[in-house]
């Protein structure tokens, strides 16, 4: 099939001034098992290509499953003759820079490869997790789901790029939910589908999993006669399954050069960030490093280039607090003047690619977990979201999550049920006050992060130490 | 050209040729041609066409369900291979997984056509009218374009295709950071009404140029237009109206629907499939009833239930989908008439629209979000000037309970303009809602 792809692709590649194909096959399997038995078996085959055009500065997609010489031949004339009018009122006119010239092969680091795993062993997996996590019928329900997910993507352009890249991708969930009477909670393995991997088969290890099912069990049941969060104003910390959401909503689409632009208005938003904050913009504390880092081994969204072909590196956003560089695709630093990496990715094969996170990360600190806690007299810590809202600026957000204990004096107390917090975003950064030393980062991601117009939703990584931000309003459901 | 109908009922008929003894299948296809143009500042920032078919099988035997989705090429020898390579595969994975306890046997539920399609000029031309009718405006926006069909067909002989050739442009227009928000689509394309629809936006805009207030947090009168309101139904919906989240633990309304709390008398919801915007089949091909009551003057009905959850649950199913989510909700009208509207909500907040809405707390039907686009600060019946976006966190139980004053007497309809992944059938047809002590926090 691609080698018939790429002789209709020599064909067309004059009739543009630039024509990149990417062909994308992706198969999911998407397995979930409650109360130790099938709630969904599904298998996702998914194949198609993009055909990007570019005509007097304007570029332009088409995009079709249907993989014939017609079938191209027919998404290709669509695109070039939208493309021609739609230049003729373009928001930019670029030139070929932004679509450089790159080859090479990225694969997800892993020790065997998920094709090696049948279906019916990842059931089995989910359902000996399931059964596990059901320890008590106060727990209603007991579920384990996987999407198990296989990509490759091929690019050619007629400016002589060729690469391929092939990644395995895991995302889990566990989670036990437990009622009593009018009392209902829940608790799960890094809240919703924080667990996100690239990684093998070898993910599907149940020893690792048992102790874990096990805690959130008992942390379901420990919620039911728990009381409510206090409502004051006072230290807070979050684990990083709770910062992993933390960095996405208040720094990661803040930063997107799209929205700046003003791309996002009419769906996701715009951004308070305006062009002449980066490097200016006192965004936290000085203990706040942030990289975009697509090189990472294992992390969600990691790859060797952008789908325009743009080499991957690790770049710092935010050092030592200053904001430095945005998240923006050589077309959106063509248009804003401003430094980004990157990040021009879609969805799938039936999207353009529009300017997007990939892995933003909160590098570590110097203290040590029990230390932090230490310094807390009076504070929550939280864990594992559970609710996410920020406006349309990214100002105001109010997050809550799943399980919290009390901090009086330096110590752990009793634990706490419907914790939520709300700020805004550059005071709260401007509030961190510790975090914990790199040994203790965690590696998080979600699959779902929406935007576009057409939508889309994208893959991505977070990985967090334990963070302590002071004077933030807390409260309880 | 491809006949996609004669194309599917040619491929299904040999693959269901295929079958042997018990073993059942059926065909759920949804399939578009798109044009999608995104705009910012009424220029084109991408253009995309999109030709996507995708065919979810499900194969069943022994109690024992799998589900395989894949992209048809429309390469009938391509697609047959496939599909035939996809029956093995589950022939050999189904014995190994355990009886579905939500098992649903494939029946035939008959067969049916509905096409529609709105008239109207092609994209190309319809792109030189948009930015023709913008001018100067600083719009941002999507236009989406084309012909959608869902069809599903299974080896007991079912067969229903539905197909609707529909565009919508949903634009915002900005001054500055102010900003209003549009919506146009049509039954009868007319650029009379598009240049019209502008005109009304704009008009929403230039109200944004009266001096800031500065609106304190805490509780206030508030009117939500009912592009407003739809957003708190969306929330209501995610799991809200599903008899499976409610017996999971996943339903923000368990009170409501356990009769320990009530809704106002004022408030009630039906999903009213007659408002003929989506299909009259699910994706099992099961025939919907045209409307169900949900919530009648503020108590709940009936919920959502689809045949898997009344397999487990042993209940009656009402044909909804597997996820029983909303497809076409209607919340009815009330009494306030259009031109009462600022008269009666006296002092308070006007708001256009909602962004960004979250349970905050499942258990007490508590809801955040934020306020977006055009709203305004009105001090007896008179609009006073823009507000700052601000944050609130209220139960449901207030604000279509104890607080829910009013229900406007007109309706508004609102084709679903969702294009996650593949473009979504809905509407929701609702009115405006008049709200006393909605609470800001932030």
């Amino acid at each position: 099939m691609q080698t018939q792809i790429e002789k209709i692709f020599k064909s067309l590649s004059a009739e543009a001034d630039f024509v990149a194909f990417k062909t994308v096959t992706e198969k999911t399997r998407d397995l979930s098992v409650r109360n130790g038995k099938p709630e969904n078996i599904s298998i996702d085959m998914d194949a198609g290509l993009t055909i990007e055009v570019m005509k007097d500065g304007h570029i332009g997609y088409g995009a079709t499953s249907e993989l014939t010489s017609e079938g191209i031949q027919q998404a290709f004339d669509r695109a070039l003759t939208m493309t021609k009018v739609a230049s003729k009122n373009a928001v930019h006119h670029f030139d070929l820079s932004v679509r450089p010239r790159s080859e090479g092969t990225y694969i997800s680091h892993r020790q065997k490869s998920l094709d090696q795993i049948s279906t019916a062993e990842i059931y089995d997996f989910l359902k000996k997790a399931s059964q596990r996590l059901k320890v008590s019928d106060k727990i209603i329900s007991a579920v384990a789901d996987a999407m198990v997910i296989e990509t490759e993507q091929n690019y050619i352009s007629s400016n002589g790029s060729q690469f391929q890249q092939n990644f395995n991708i895991v995302v889990s969930s566990f989670s036990a939910t437990a009622q009593d009477g009018a009392e209902t909670q829940t608790r799960s393995h890094h809240g919703g589908r924080g667990n996100c991997l690239q990684i093998g088969a070898e993910y599907f290890n149940f020893d690792k999993l048992e102790q874990d099912c096990d805690q959130l069990s008992q942390e379901a049941l420990e919620l039911l006669t728990a009381e409510n969060c206090v409502h004051e104003t006072c230290d807070l910390i979050l684990a990083p399954d709770q910062m992993l959401l933390q960095i996405h909503e208040s720094i990661g689409h803040p930063l997107e050069l799209d929205r700046i632009l003003g791309d996002e208005r009419n769906f996701a938003g715009w951004s308070f960030v305006q062009p002449q904050d980066f490097g200016k913009l006192k965004y936290g504390s000085k203990l706040m490093n942030v990289v975009f880092d697509p090189t990472v081994s294992n992390e969600m969204a990691s790859y060797k280039f952008d789908e325009i072909g743009n080499p991957a590196e690790k770049k710092y956003l935010i050092k030592d607090g200053l904001l430095i560089a945005g998240l923006g695709s050589l077309e959106s630093q063509a248009r804003s003047k401003i430094p980004g990496v990157a990040n021009a990715r879609s969805s799938s094969w039936n999207r353009a690619p529009i300017d997007r996170m990939a892995n933003i990360n909160l590098e570590g600190g110097s203290l040590t977990l029990q230390q932090m806690i230490s310094q807390v007299e009076n504070g929550v810590i939280m864990y594992s979201n559970r609710s996410w809202s920020i406006d349309d600026y990214r100002r105001k957000f109010q997050f809550g999550c799943e399980y919290a204990k009390q901090i009086k004096n330096g110590k752990l107390t009793k634990t706490l049920k419907n914790p939520n917090y709300r700020g805004v975003t550059v005071p709260f950064w401007n509030n961190l006050a510790g975090l914990t030393v790199s040994d203790t980062v965690e590696t998080y991601g979600s699959p779902y992060c929406g935007k576009g117009e057409p939508s889309q939703v994208i893959r991505v990584g977070h990985s967090s130490p334990y963070a302590l931000f002071k004077n933030i309003e807390v409260f309880g459901g | 050209m491809v006949n996609l109908k004669n194309y599917l009922e040619k491929l299904s008929q040999e693959f269901f040729t295929q079958l042997q003894g018990d073993e059942e299948s059926d065909f759920f296809i949804h399939s578009e041609e798109s044009q999608f143009i995104r705009f910012n500042g009424a220029r084109v920032r991408q253009n995309t066409h999109v030709h996507q078919h995708e065919l979810a099988l499900r194969y069943q035997k022994n109690q024992r369900t799998l589900r395989v989705n894949l992209s048809l090429t429309l390469d009938f020898d391509q697609d047959l291979q496939k599909i035939l390579s996809i029956l093995q595969d589950c022939r050999d994975q189904l014995p190994r997984i355990d009886i579905h306890p939500q098992f649903v046997a494939i029946c035939n539920h008959g067969q049916s056509q509905s096409i529609k399609k709105v008239v109207r000029p092609n994209d190309e031309e319809m792109l030189k009218t948009i930015i023709e009718c913008f001018g100067s405006a600083d719009m941002a926006g999507l236009y989406c374009s084309g012909p959608l069909r869902q069809i599903s067909i299974n080896s007991k002989g079912q067969f229903h295709y539905f197909e609707n050739d529909f565009f919508f442009l949903d634009y915002s227009i900005y001054n500055g950071p102010k900003a209003a928000k549009g919506f146009f689509s049509t039954e009868n394309w007319s650029k009379d009404a598009l240049v019209k629809n502008i005109e009304q936006t704009k008009t929403k805009l230039g109200l944004l140029n009266l001096p800031s207030i500065d609106v304190p947090k805490g509780k206030h009168r508030v009117y939500l237009e009912p592009m407003a309101l739809l957003e708190v139904l969306q929330t209501m919906s995610w799991g809200g109206f599903s008899y499976a989240a409610l017996k999971q633990g996943r339903s923000g309304l368990r009170k409501l629907h356990q009769n320990e709390l009530h809704l106002s008398e004022k408030f009630s919801l039906i999903e009213n499939i007659g408002l003929g915007y989506v299909p009259p089949f699910n994706s099992l091909g099961e025939l919907s009833a045209k409307q169900t009551s949900l919530i009648e003057k503020g108590k709940t009905i009936n919920l959502q239930v689809s045949s898997a959850t009344a397999q487990e649950y042993d209940i009656p199913s009402n044909q909804a989908e597997p996820d029983e989510r909303l497809s076409s909700p209607e919340i009815k009208p009330g009494t306030l008439a259009q031109a009462e509207i600022l008269k009666k909500l006296d002092t308070g907040l006007y708001l256009s629209n909602l962004h960004y809405l979250n349970w905050s707390d499942q258990q007490s039907a508590r809801i955040t979000g934020m306020t977006r686009y055009a709203c305004f600060w009105v001090e007896k019946g008179e609009i006073k000037g823009p507000i700052a976006d601000l944050r609130f966190d209220d139960s449901i139980y207030n604000l279509l309970g104890s607080n829910l004053l009013a229900l406007t007497s007109h309706q508004e309809l609102f084709v679903e303009a969702a294009t996650y992944q593949k473009r979504r059938l809905g509407v929701a047809k609702l009115p405006g809602a008049l709200i006393q002590d909605f609470n800001f926090t932030l």
